[in-house]
């Protein structure tokens, strides 16, 4: 085996494990804000690449305006999702059992999104969005780049620098933070926590949103795929520690690397079980992730 | 603490008695087969019951264990001859050992991680199960001939109904005794609240340890039966969808409610008959409606059809009460 | 607690409603006027597409000898049911059908794990029955009295035609053979091997892909690095679109053979390939005779929508339940009007010809229950089609 393949399975590793931590980042930003993990980043995932593709096949839109498009309904539907239903789960229970009803309620989301999905003949073909950036590939060496991937990952990167500087620098993030570590002395000082909530819940599905177009442009999809991907991103979300930013994506990264590497050294077939190895590998023996530290429940 | 189950159970164990007598050679072998399966789905919920609903642990590994279950006992039939009254057993002991293997990290993990834990494990399982195709048949499944139980051949839905009825009634009378009983309220103290439980002198890691144990062997068991009832068994019965279906069963019917649990499993698990015939034409919202379902109920019904009920005597209770006061007389207070 | 009693009242409510006896004829499902046939395919979830159209063409076909006077005398009257494409919905739907609708015999699958799921019974109840669209390999080899099938082409045939094809017209010596890491998978690289083993060619790279592959670069680098003549596909549409493209990717040369699964609407999969030039020197196989558009399918299409104007996608397996209906039309014809179970089965064993919807004649037999073993070889550039070859698989398998 070349250094040439190596440093070929390294890079498309790195491409598709930043697919991985965007999504891992959507699941990081519900995680953060409510200490719950949404089961259903995945199918969210697969709705947002769904609706690009409703703007592009049916309306025709380009590109530009699709992100634009796809980005408002997603934050719609989160900030409705929040408002509409987990307002109404987390009011009926007291709170040590609430946090296993919100899971379930994510659950419900997962089958319904898909629910609706389905409901459209349209979907039942294997179908992929138009190519993002058009263009021979890339030559890095013997290394091959498609443009398209160079652009998802520069696109990644950027979201988590943004997110990173939001979280840490602006009033917002900080609030937002605020509101999920002590909801009752956010509130005492001032900052609506509903109101938080329904922005985490927003941003989170924008970013799952974004990533669907960014990986439906790359690989063709089905209304299960997002459960695919779902188990994927937990697996990058796990190995980060499911604390920070950078951690998602180191995660990510690893954990694409590691796919292609299982798949190239051992066999195609063992890629599908690699993240559940990886899941339960760190969270046996380094249940903090590589980067996280401390405790990752909240204090009530 | 140790209330004994009382008349409830003794009817119920009569009702039991009273089915097996009239139900196998009397219906259609349809019928006599969702009826089978409402059981085998009975011991899943109430064994998952155990670990969510009494012990308060988030854990996705249940139907792993209920594929281990089924394939020991099939694989030790169709490869070694024994005889289901030994691979049954066997596939709920080998459940049993896997659950408290897999118990011995979890317990140390926090809800979340727990749930992704396990989870994980529950996929990696059915991989296992799926591509592991010189042992298990791998995702081609696994042919089950008819077996025998005590010399008698169990071939048609209806010969099986007494074996299935009468694992299901042990179940439930084990069951109510662990809930009644002091390991059952060790159970409730954990799922409560850790820090009193072990201020309470409780060993949480044994209790703990112990759900999963107990929640895996029943498990095992629905696996067994399950390899009875079925002629062919295949990685897909063991999906993360069937973990889903039995998790929702808890959910609808109320966690921690035997009454309730049973509830559950008649309400999804008929589900689909029902859905059979009145969607007809619009089969393809069957997702979705089931996705509305565990929402709604999360939203309107948290404590499910048990807390439902809890909520409706309540209040009836209470109007009784107060009707007793209007008429007259001396009430004590509520 | 009440509780008890309202378990107690639900269980006596479910004994009670199935008191109902269900007495049974000699052969139920036939009267003098009619024949019942319980019909069942996915009609809701993932695979609706693969069922609903395919089982209306059935019905279509029965219809249509309705309209004629039946056989014999007698109507056939459908009962449907939904599968799922699940086995444990199968199982729930074939009981139903036998024991509550109590039908003649059961006509339906669109899923392999479907049709396997129920052989057992059948056998045992001794009822007929006739796949849909499933490959339904395990159940089909060895044969088994009651199960017939293979209309979708089986796993068997379509693994050997793209093999032979590879061989004979591409001249493959080395081939790469890349397919879904299922029981498809095992099936149909089975018959490959023997196909390869049969004209001195050598699989040089064997790479099964699990169905919902995202990324597909370690497959492609290990076939790169096998340096075979021509690389064969057997993977579902998202690995076949991420094989093309990656073959394109990689500078890769070789010619692609991709087998029917991977190609449910050709020009969806040439858009979603997205560069014209990554199908350079691509063939793809089908069951069906012909193209979608080509002339020997025109009058099922014709004829289909006539009947069921409401389909406004086709799915391209429609075609396949036109020859399985007729195959059972055929069978209760051989069976004569003294319609028995057995006679139908020892009828249908008697089946032979030759439908311009499937790309290889039905031959039926003591020992071949399986109908098609063949598989057009269609040239595919992105825009034009052209059937260049037709193959038959002469059922052996390599271990």
């Amino acid at each position: 085996m070349s250094a040439a393949t190596l440093l070929q399975i390294l890079s498309s590793g790195v491409v598709t494990g930043g697919i991985y931590a965007l999504v891992a980042l959507s699941l990081l930003i519900v995680f953060k804000s409510t200490e719950i993990v949404n089961f259903g980043g995945g199918d969210v995932l697969m709705f947002g690449a769904y609706v690009a593709m409703l703007c592009q096949d049916y309306f025709g839109l380009g590109y530009g305006p699709t992100f634009l498009v796809t980005s408002c309904v997603m934050f719609a539907l989160g900030a409705a999702f929040e408002t509409g239903v987990l307002r109404t789960v987390r009011g009926a229970l007291s709170p040590s059992r609430v946090l296993v009803s919100l899971v379930i309620t994510t659950i419900g989301l997962a089958y319904a999104l898909r629910g609706v999905v389905r409901l459209f003949s349209y979907t039942d073909e294997v179908r992929r969005l138009p190519v993002l950036v058009r263009g021979p590939p890339l030559f890095l060496g013997p290394v091959v780049l498609q443009r398209q991937d160079v652009v998802i990952v520069a696109v990644t990167l950027s979201l988590v620098a943004a997110l990173f500087a939001f979280f840490r620098y602006t009033w917002l993030g900080k609030a937002l933070r605020a509101a999920s570590v002590n909801p009752r002395a956010a509130e005492l000082i001032g900052i609506k926590v509903a109101r938080m909530r329904l922005f985490s819940w927003g941003l989170a599905f924008v970013i799952a949103g974004i990533g669907g177009i960014l990986i439906g442009g790359k690989i063709p999809i089905t209304p299960d795929f997002g459960t695919q991907i779902a188990f994927l991103a937990f697996a990058a979300a796990t190995i980060g520690g499911f604390q920070s930013l950078p951690g998602c994506i180191m995660g990510g990264i690893l954990l694409g690397v590691i796919q292609n590497m299982v798949g190239f050294f051992v066999s195609s077939a063992s890629i599908a079980v690699a993240p559940f190895i990886v899941i339960m590998l760190v969270l046996v023996f380094l249940p903090q992730g590589l980067l996280g530290g401390g405790s990752a429940l909240k204090k009530v | 603490m140790l209330r004994s189950p009382g008349r409830p159970l003794l009817v119920f164990i009569a009702v039991m008695i009273l089915a097996t007598l009239v139900v196998p050679g009397r219906a259609p072998a349809y019928y006599t087969h969702v009826v089978n399966l409402l059981m085998v789905y009975g011991i899943l919920a109430l064994g998952l019951d155990i670990l969510i609903g009494l012990c308060g642990q988030f854990a996705f590994a249940h139907a792993a264990f209920f594929g281990i279950g089924c394939y020991t006992t099939a694989l030790l039939y169709m490869r070694l001859g024994a005889p289901f009254l030994i691979g049954m057993p066997a596939g709920a002991v080998l459940a049993g050992l896997v659950g408290l293997l897999v118990g011995l990290p979890a317990m140390r993990m926090r809800s979340l991680y727990l749930a992704l834990a396990t989870f994980a494990f529950a996929e990696a399982a059915r991989w296992v199960a799926a591509s592991w195709d010189s042992v298990t048949g791998g995702s081609n499944g696994l042919r089950i001939d008819p077996g025998t139980v005590f010399g008698w051949s169990i071939v048609t839905e209806a010969d099986a109904f007494p074996i299935v009825a009468g694992v299901f009634t042990l179940v439930v009378i084990s069951i109510s005794h662990l809930v009644r009983s002091r390991l059952g309220a060790e159970m409730l103290a954990v799922r409560e609240s850790e820090h009193v439980a072990m201020a309470s002198g409780i060993d949480i890691n044994r209790t703990k340890l112990l759900a999963f144990t107990i929640s895996a062997v029943f498990a095992g068991i629905a696996g067994g039966v399950f390899a009875l009832l079925n002629s062919f068994v295949n990685p897909d019965h063991f999906s993360f969808g069937t973990a889903i279906m039995v998790l929702t069963m808890l959910v609808v019917g109320g966690f921690g409610s035997l009454p309730g649990v049973l509830s559950g499993v008649v309400v999804i698990g008929l589900l689909p008959e029902v859905l059979r015939v009145a969607l007809k034409s619009i089969q393809v919202w069957q997702e979705l409606i089931y996705g509305g379902i565990l929402m709604a109920t999360m939203m309107f019904m948290p404590l499910g059809l048990a807390g439902l009920s809890r909520q409706m005597l309540g209040k009836a209770r209470r109007a009784n009460r107060a009707l007793d006061a209007t008429l007259g007389g001396t009430e004590t207070p509520p | 607690m009440k509780y008890g009693i309202l378990l107690a009242a639900v269980a006596l409510a479910l004994t009670s409603a199935m008191a109902s006896s269900a007495s049974r004829a000699a052969d139920p499902g036939v009267t003098d006027d009619e024949i019942v046939i319980g019909m069942f395919a996915p009609l809701s979830g993932p695979l609706a597409a693969f069922g609903t159209d395919t089982l209306n063409a059935a019905r279509m076909v029965y219809d249509e000898v309705n309209k004629k006077g039946g056989i014999y005398g007698r109507k056939i009257r459908t009962i449907v049911e939904d599968d799922k494409c699940n086995p444990a919905e199968t199982n729930a739907v074939a009981l139903k059908l036998v024991t509550v609708d109590n039908v003649f015999m059961l006509h339906g699958g669109s899923c392999t794990s479907a049709a396997v799921t129920i052989q057992s019974y059948v056998t045992r109840m001794k009822v007929p029955f006739m796949m849909l669209n499933a490959s339904g390999d395990p159940a089909l080899f060895p044969p088994t009295r009651y199960v017939f099938g293979g209309f979708g082409g089986t796993q068997g045939g379509i693994g050997a035609s793209i093999t032979q094809f590879a061989i004979e017209k591409l001249n493959g010596k080395r081939l790469a053979y890349i397919t879904s890491d299922d029981d498809f998978g095992t099936s149909n690289y089975s018959a490959a091997k023997a196909a390869a083993q049969k004209r001195s060619a050598e699989i040089v790279a064997y790479e099964r892909v699990p169905n919902n592959v995202v990324d597909i670069t370690a497959t492609m680098l290990r076939v790169r690095d096998a340096n075979p003549d021509v690389i064969v596909s057997a993977t579902y549409p998202q690995g076949a679109v991420l094989i093309a493209q990656a073959r394109q990717e990689y500078g890769m040369t070789q010619p692609l053979v991709q087998a029917a699964q991977g190609i449910t609407n050709p020009a969806v999969f040439a858009r979603n390939v997205g560069d014209p030039a990554a199908l350079k020197d691509f063939y793809y196989s089908s069951a069906a005779g012909d193209l979608i558009d080509g002339p020997k399918l025109k009058d099922a299409y014709t004829k289909y929508r006539a009947a069921y104007p409401d389909r406004t996608t086709i799915n391209f397996l429609m075609v396949m339940g036109i020859p399985s209906a007729e195959a059972v039309v055929k069978g209760l014809e051989a069976a004569g009007p003294d319609l028995t179970r057995e006679k139908f089965i020892d009828g249908l064993m008697t089946v032979n010809f030759a439908p311009p919807e499937l790309a290889a004649p039905v031959e039926f037999g003591p020992d071949r229950h399986d109908s098609l073993r063949g598989q057009i070889i269609v040239k595919f550039d992105g825009v034009k089609s052209e059937v260049v070859g037709q193959y038959e698989w002469d059922g052996s398998r390599a271990k």
